[in-house]
Order: structure tokens, then sequence, then C-alpha cells
């Protein structure tokens, strides 16, 4: 037998259970509360300019050049850019502390402000538009660059007459596809739904996969380039005042609308197409993958990504077309959406430079070497662009169904499946066939709260 | 001496029970962390939702932490004793044994969730040529079935090398001269187990468990990495992080409910399981 001649005592076991309780507790709630470190923290002063942007390889290096072109022409100036992935979560970590903490001058979101919710409260509106609506950002209205841009841009940022975002254009989705290959099985662009299943058919048969598109560290949002363009082509033609986002928000139709059911009966046919096990391929194979090496026929994705398919492989031929999800070629449309916008804060240190740099963004020959350089649309009301972008969107560039009329605003916490985060996950469950459309829409009714 | 001792709780009271209890009263807001939204007392709401419209991910929360914690102690424990018993020597070879297992840990965590990722990407890594030999073919960390299995093998992988090091100081602090005099009374290796090192082991044991036990309740960065909680690996500590910090929420009240009920589960779980081993250890040792 072995003794121990250390046996704790009561009063000792006593000490370990509060210690226990104290650290455990400690160890638990701080580490399930705290988050990742995004932003410097830096104040600003002087004449330096601080923007805060998220990683958008194309976006963040033009606009590093037309910081160094703006500090060129206002000697005595500087611009820094502080940058935070847009996946999972530390852009919106760091775009909190900046304008919590005033270390930006200008900061950019691609969240929309519209449609915003019926009875806006902390719980079910993204932080732009509690932002926005709490007078976080200073009134752009009057300032001279707005004149430049369209109504349309700039009523997506307007709440009371007030202008608070300067939105720098619209990014389509759709399908990229391989001109090279499409010749080789003389193939014609699809219009049509079935046309696009006779397509993808065709192409499977000779051995050539398809579609591609990877949701791998990323899971269901990007099932966005299907679930989209569904609604865009199937049931926002059939929206009460052309406003399909109202239209549900005010509970004029339901997610059980059988134009909905179809979109996603549709989706799932659709994704048999993709390559396989697309669920664990990582998100960022997307933009240099095996589309732009030729191994795949056609991508699913949105026009962020051609700058940086074009870096990948500048020989590719690639054009573009909405995924036609209508019987109808005339119902088959573009989905667009406003993407990064520029707000500058309230109580800014560089208040005047801030405007003064917007001014210099606005100008006809920097914008159009923002929007050659990004494969953003314009969101001016003129100008010449003749970007990699805007070659092989064709005629759709700049066109589309603009998201603000066609989805409705979810919310960060009402009902599991009425949230952003959590409304894409039943459509990967139909393409997955674990779910069936018509379940997925009673679901999504039954949680909607609007 | 006191002095040290008060700057001690000092810290501690400040990084410690401070957010602790900050984080217990953000649960009953609707606070938001954002720049002029008000805050309002919303009194059990939060908790409300979690246990009712927020159910499938509250339900899908509980089911993974209880997976994740209860794998991941089991044989993160059963692996670093293995590996200790094998390692615990003095030769070249055990030194360079305790160094590869030990390395995981000093990769961090961004590091080797991108290893794995790499090793188990379905279109070219390494792991899916492998299986592909036997037909199986999956989207490894992007599919349900493989996801959180994987996920608990790489914090084992991670963490086994910690454990390890504890079990060996534990095997370390045993007196040879008690295996010496077992050898001469004739003990079998089996008996010499189970009459000395088992019970000798036992305040290691007691650690080790432990830390494996909080540790896996509370992790959420390897998941992040990996999986960022997709394919029915979202444990409490990932939903906690994504309903606050996620890509498109700030639902920091609501976070903060999900991780006070973390925060009670590891209470319940750990404390029993403490003084159950405390006891065990009194028993062993008696």
């Amino acid at each position: 037998m072995i003794s121990d001649k250390r046996r704790p005592g009561r009063r000792r076991r006593l000490g370990t259970i509060a210690a226990t309780v104290a650290i455990t507790g400690a160890v638990s709630l701080t580490a399930a509360a705290c988050a990742g470190n995004g932003g410097t923290g830096a104040s600003g002063g002087g004449n330096t300019l601080k923007l805060t942007t998220w990683v958008n390889p194309p976006a963040v290096a033009v606009l590093k050049q037309i910081n160094a072109e703006f500090e060129k022409a206002n000697p005595g100036t500087s611009v820094t850019l502080n940058t935070a992935a847009n996946v999972n979560g530390p852009y919106q970590t760091l775009l909190q502390q900046s304008v919590n903490s005033g270390s930006a001058d200008i900061v950019t979101a691609n969240t929309p402000l519209l449609p915003l919710p019926k009875k806006l409260n902390n719980t079910n509106a993204t932080p732009i538009q509690l932002w926005e609506t709490n007078g976080q950002f200073a009134d752009l209205s009057g300032q001279s660059f707005t004149k430049d841009y369209t109504s349309s841009a700039l009523s997506a940022q307007t709440y009371q007459g007030k202008v608070y975002g300067l939105t720098s254009g619209e990014y389509q989705e759709g399908v990229f596809y391989n001109k090279a290959i499409f010749s080789k099985y003389h193939l014609s662009v699809p219009t049509t739904y079935s046309q696009f299943l006779s397509v993808c058919k065709t192409l499977k048969s000779h051995g050539v996969q398809p579609l591609y598109t990877a949701l791998g560290q990323v899971g269901s949002p990007y099932t966005q380039f299907l679930y989209y363009e569904a609604m865009t082509d199937l049931w926002y033609p059939k929206a009460p005042g052309g406003n399909l986002a109202n239209a549900i928000m005010n509970d004029q139709v339901k997610w059980t609308d059988p134009a909905f059911v179809k979109g996603m009966s549709e989706e799932k046919q659709i994704a048999q197409y993709l390559e396989p096990n697309y669920t664990g391929i990582n998100w960022q194979t997307m933009a240099g993958g095996p589309f732009a090496a030729g191994k795949a026929a056609m991508e699913l994705d949105g026009s962020w990504d051609l700058p940086s398919i074009q870096k990948a492989n500048p020989k590719l031929q690639a054009g573009y077309f909405p995924v036609p999800f209508s019987s109808s070629a005339s119902a088959n449309q573009a989905y667009a959406q406003n993407d990064l916008t520029f707000y500058v804060l309230k109580n800014a240190k560089n208040k005047s430079l801030a405007m003064k740099w917007l001014q210099f963004f606005s100008t006809p020959k920097i914008y159009a070497q923002y929007v050659n350089a990004t494969g953003i649309s314009s969101a001016q009301k003129s100008g010449t662009f003749t970007g990699y972008a805007s070659q092989v969107m064709g005629k759709w560039f700049g066109k589309g169904v603009n998201q603000t009329t066609l989805y409705p605003a979810l919310s960060p916490s009402n009902g599991y499946y009425d949230q952003q985060a959590n409304w894409a996950d039943l459509q990967l469950e139909v393409m997955q066939g674990k779910m069936s459309p018509q379940q997925a829409a009673a679901t999504y009714q039954k949680d909607w709260k609007g | 001496m006191w002095g040290g001792l008060w700057l001690a709780v000092a810290v501690y009271t400040l990084f410690g029970i401070v957010p602790m209890i900050g984080n217990i009263v953000i649960s009953f807001t609707d606070y938001t962390e954002l720049q002029g939204a008000a805050v309002h007392n919303v009194g059990f709401t939060n908790y409300a939702q979690m246990f009712s419209t927020q159910a499938p991910g509250l339900e899908q929360g509980l089911v993974a932490t209880a997976v994740f914690v209860v794998a991941v102690t089991l044989g993160q424990n059963i692996l670093a004793l293995l590996f200790a018993h094998k390692l615990a020597g003095s030769s070249r070879l055990a030194a360079v044994g305790r160094l590869l297992v030990f390395l995981p840990i000093a990769l961090g965590v961004t590091i080797v969730g991108l290893l794995w990722s790499l090793i188990f990407n379905p279109a070219s890594g390494p792991m899916a040529s492998f299986f592909g030999l036997f037909g199986i073919h999956s989207a490894f960390f992007g599919a349900d079935n493989w996801a959180m299995t994987l996920v608990i093998l790489v914090q084992i992988w991670m963490n086994t090398g910690f454990s390890t090091l504890v079990f060996i100081g534990g095997l370390r602090s045993i007196d040879p001269a008690l295996y010496e005099a077992a050898a001469v009374d004739g003990v079998g290796g089996w008996q010499r187990l189970r009459r000395i090192t088992y019970p000798l082991l036992a305040p290691s044991i007691t650690v080790n468990v432990m830390l494996a036990l909080v540790g896996s309740f509370t992790m959420y960065n390897l998941i992040y990495v990996l999986t960022a909680g997709k394919y029915g690996t979202q444990t409490l500590g990932m939903l906690s992080f994504n309903v606050a910090f996620g890509s498109f929420e700030a639902d920091l009240g609501y976070g903060a409910a999900v991780s006070v009920l973390l925060f009670v589960l590891t209470l319940v779980v750990a404390l029993p399981m403490l003084l159950a081993l405390r006891r065990r250890e009194r028993k062993l040792l008696t």
C-alpha cells in the first residue's frame, strides 16, 4: 500500500474547488466571448488619411495605386490602408473597431442599407444599417462629386434624404465560360434552363468538368451564385410592384411560392454538374483554379474574381451569361449587387481630407482606373471602361436585377433560417438532396418573422 | 510576499473576473458594440431565443460540443499515455520522439489548420489520393459525415504533445526503487503498472483530463480555421463566436448568452469531474 503524506485537508479541497470554479469560469467565458484581433487601433491625425477595407486583391492593389497618386497630387499628405479578410468575420471585427474607435477616416462595406427591416432595432439590423440610421457617417449630399453618380447608386445609400455612402459600383454574378471549350464542342451560349442543362450534359459526356464552384472554408453562403439567380429569373418577374424584397417583407408573397420551390428544384439539377466534393474545395481556388487553368468549362462566380482569373491565365478567352433558370430567355436576367461602398466617419479626424480623397477618386481618369482594375461595373453617369471584366461581361456589364429589390432584409437574430448566416444552409441541403425544395420552402416560411 | 499575491489577485480580477461579469451583464442586453446603437435591457430574451427560435443552432451546438469534448478528452489522454510510456526514457530516440510529438503545438492553430486543409484537400490532397485507392471520395472538411471526425483528430494531434509531456513528468517522478523492489518481490509487468505506475500517475491524469476537458469545451479557433463551424462542427464556442463576430452579425448580447450557457455547462461537467478525479487520487494513493 502506498501512503500519501501530503493528503489534502478539507480547507485545501475547498480552496481547490473555489479555484477551479473561478478558473474554469474565467477560461470558458473569456475564451467564448473574445474575438480575433483586427484593426491597429492607431489614431489618425495630421495629414494622414486612414482607409479601411477588406481583402479583395485587385481592389486593394488599385486602391494602393490611387492612394499613391493622391499623395503625389497632394504633397504633404499620406494615405494608409488597413485590411482584413472578408470571409467568416475578420473584416467585420476590423470595421467595428475602426468605427467605434474612430481609427479610420473612411471605411468600406458591401452589405446594403436597403431594404431596411420594418421595425429596425439592434437585433434585426446589420451593423451598416445601424450606423447609417444612427448618424455615424458623414452626410455626403452636398459634395460635388455625388453629381457624377447615378441616382440609383446614391439612393441605395440614402436615409431620410441624406446620402451616407458612396457606392463604387455593382458586381454581377452568374456563369463565366471558356470560349475555347465551347467552340471545341460546338456549344452556344445557353439562354434557357433546358439549353443550360443540355450544355452541361454535352460537356460531361466528353469528359469535361462542366461547372466549377468552391464552398470549402466558406460553406453555404456561396450557394448564392445559384439561389440569387433562381429568384431573379423565376420569382422576381412575378413580384408585386416589381420589388420582390418588399413583397416578401410585407408578406405579399410567401416563401412557399411555387416559383421559389421550382428555383430550388432546378438548383439541385444544376448542382449535379458541379465538380465532385465542391463543398470541401477551398473557395480561394475560384479565382485562379481549374477554370482559369482551362480544366473546367464554366464557373459559378461573381465578376469581382475576373481580374484574378485574368491574372492567373492572361490567355483565357472567357465569356459571361446569367444562370438561366427560366424557360423564357427574356426572363433570364443577371443578378447584381452594390459592392464596395465608401463611408466617411462623422467624427473623422481628417474629414476634409476624406472628402478630398473621394473627390479625387471620382474624377473620370481615376474612377476608370478603379473600374477597369476591379471588374466592378460603373456607378457613374458616364465614362469609358475597357477593362477585362467589361470585355468578358459584354452586353451584361452593368446590367442586372439589384439585390436591394430582390432579397429581403434578413436578421442577425430572428428565427434560425431567418438569419443571413443560416439562410443558405437549406439551399445547400436541397442541392445535396438532403431536403426537398418543398420542405425547405416550408421551413423558411415557418421561421420567417420579417 | 503579500504584495505579489495582491498583484496576482488584481491582475486576475481585471482580466478574469471583470470580463466574466461583464459578459453575464451583456447577455441580458441587445448590446452590439456598434457606435451609436443604444443598449437596452432585454431581460431573458436572449436566453429565451436560444431555447426557442434558435433551436437548430443550439441543438446542433450541444450535440457537436458533447461529441467533441468526449472524443478529444478520451483520445488525447489515451494517446498521450501511450506516447509517454514509450518516450519517457533518456535515449536519443526518445528525445527525438518527444520533440516530434510536441512539435504540432508549437506550430500554432492557423498553420495547423492550413496544413490539414491541404492534406485533406478533396481535389489534390494526399489523403484524397489515399482514400481514392479504396474508392472513397469525400469533401472531407466540407462533408457532414467527415468534418467533425477530422476536426477531432486534428485537435488531438495538435495537443497530444502537451499531455504527453505532463505524463512523462509524472512517470519520471516515480521512484525507480519502487519498481526495483517490486521486481525483487517477483511482481509482474501488469501488476507493476496497476499497483505502482497507475496510482502514482493519478495526479497527472487529473491535470491532463481537466485541461483537455475545459480546453475542448471552450475551443473554437481550430474549428474556425478548418470549417468555420460548418458541416456539423458548430460547437457552442463556435456558435458564440459566429453570432457575435461572424460575417453578417454583431449580436454580442446573444453571443454572450451562448457563452454563459457554455460556462455553466463547463462548470457542471468539469467540477464533478475534478472532484471525482481527486477522490480517485486519494483512494489510489492510500
